[in-house]
């Protein structure tokens, strides 16, 4: 009796387990391939190089949506931040432009005033002196404009000579000349010492010595970071000439800087060349 | 298209600096530029390794080789040579101080040491002068006899075209 219900007890304990076995096989290999799965995922998580390999192009597609994105997101933030520090640090920002616009206005409002200054002596001395009647009965009877025939009587400004010269060390560049009369080299030397000698007597620190004049002959620096210019120029120097020589001297220096990376400081022939493609139409 | 290099000429007054350059070039400045702006630049094209290069050569004045002379003037400079009269100590004593103040205000770049009148001296004086002088290169020349002016400068123009 007792092996029976024995027997019968075991059967049903088989049963059980052979029913767990069918019931539960799939939840076990399920959880066993998951198991891997996590285990496989931590081993990806904390292995530098392997997490570097997923990430990165993700980091690296955000980077270049920021890059082209980074105007429109922050932009006004930028503009905001940039308001607000010069609102609170008016005296500082003023220290740093003062100098730089001040100097520029200052140039700016002489040059405007020389030019009418020009204008004004130019319209009294014909509207009121003999040669001012001639002048305009010629016009009159000639058909050419007046003011032509009053700057016909004005010793015209002529470029004789430019050099392009490197800073500190005095060495030419290249330069460009109507008529060869020193040793272009030893001049630029020269005017550089001269140029450093005003700077260091003068204690002027900041400014630069703008021109030299000796009778009807002018030379007139305009300098630049790495190297300066030297114009000599004969005859009555105008605002408009100035003005005309200015525009030129900046257009060149745009040249210069464009080109800078392609010419070293070797290529005389170079520097001279832009100078007399430059240069020679003011002369025109 | 001749490669151009600046080379200073630093020394205290009255060493022979500017008849050592009169030796060299045929100088188109006059010489009244030292004294009135305290430099006065002067050029000379020499062949280095089959190649010429053109020196451009400031001969700076002073009262000695620091003090009174723009420091603007030696900007730039690729290479220098340090004066001296063989006949008067004090413009060597000091030597070192003055390449050491050189060094300090200027990138590293060659140089060479020259004694100069080198015609007033015997050459057992010169021996013991050479001992006492710092282990660079240098020359004991004259400007009056021209002897070793042009190896002087061939030397510094060797020197910067390494």
């Amino acid at each position: 009796m007792r092996d029976r219900e024995h027997k019968e007890v075991m059967g049903k304990s088989n049963l059980m387990i052979k029913l767990r076995e069918l019931l539960l096989e799939e939840d076990r290999i399920n959880q066993e391939k998951l198991t891997n799965e996590v285990q496989l995922l931590k081993d990806e998580f904390n292995t530098r190089s392997k997490l570097e390999h997923k990430i990165d192009p993700i980091i690296e597609d955000h980077l270049d949506k920021l890059k082209t994105d980074f105007p429109t997101l922050f932009g006004p933030v930028i503009t905001e931040t940039i308001k607000y520090q010069i609102k609170h640090s008016q005296d500082e920002v003023v220290d740093a432009l003062y100098p730089i616009i001040g100097k520029l206005i200052r140039k700016y409002i002489a040059r405007e005033i020389e030019m009418l200054s020009e204008k004004v002596d130019a319209q009294l001395d014909i509207a009121f002196s003999w040669k001012g009647w001639i002048n305009r009965f010629k016009a009159w009877f000639s058909g050419s404009k007046e003011t032509d025939i009053v700057f016909q009587g004005v010793a015209e400004p002529v470029i004789e000579e430019i050099f392009v010269i490197e800073q500190n060390s005095g060495l030419l560049y290249g330069s460009y000349s109507r008529n060869k009369t020193m040793d272009q080299d030893m001049i630029a030397g020269m005017l550089t010492a001269i140029k450093s000698f005003v700077v260091e007597a003068f204690k002027s620190g900041e400014q630069e010595l703008e021109s030299i004049e000796y009778e009807s002959y002018h030379i007139l620096f305009k300098s630049f970071k790495k190297y300066f210019l030297a114009v000599a120029v004969s005859g009555t120097i105008t605002a408009s000439f100035k003005d005309k020589l200015d525009g030129t001297v900046l257009n060149f220096a745009n040249k210069l800087r464009k080109q800078a990376q392609e010419v070293n400081n070797t290529d005389t022939d170079v520097f001279s060349g832009y100078l007399e493609q430059y240069f020679k139409e003011i002369n025109k | 298209m001749i490669l151009s290099k600046k080379v200073i000429l630093l020394g205290h007054f009255g060493v022979g600096k500017t008849s050592l350059i009169q030796k060299f070039v045929h100088s188109k400045f006059s010489e009244k530029y030292i004294t009135t702006i305290g430099v006065k630049v002067d050029k000379k094209v020499v062949r280095v390794n089959g190649r010429e290069l053109s020196l451009i050569i400031w001969d700076i004045a002073g009262e000695n080789a620091r003090q009174k002379v723009p420091q603007a003037y030696k900007m730039g400079a690729h290479g220098a040579i340090f004066v001296f009269d063989v006949m008067r100590p004090s413009t060597y004593e000091n030597i070192e101080d003055d390449i050491k103040h050189m060094q300090s205000i200027l990138p590293p770049m060659p140089f060479v040491l020259v004694g100069n009148k080198k015609d007033l001296m015997s050459e057992q004086k010169l021996n013991v002068l050479k001992k006492a002088l710092p282990k660079n290169d240098f020359f004991f020349s004259s400007a009056k006899t021209g002897e070793l002016v042009e190896e002087m400068f061939g030397k510094l123009a060797k020197l910067m075209t390494q």
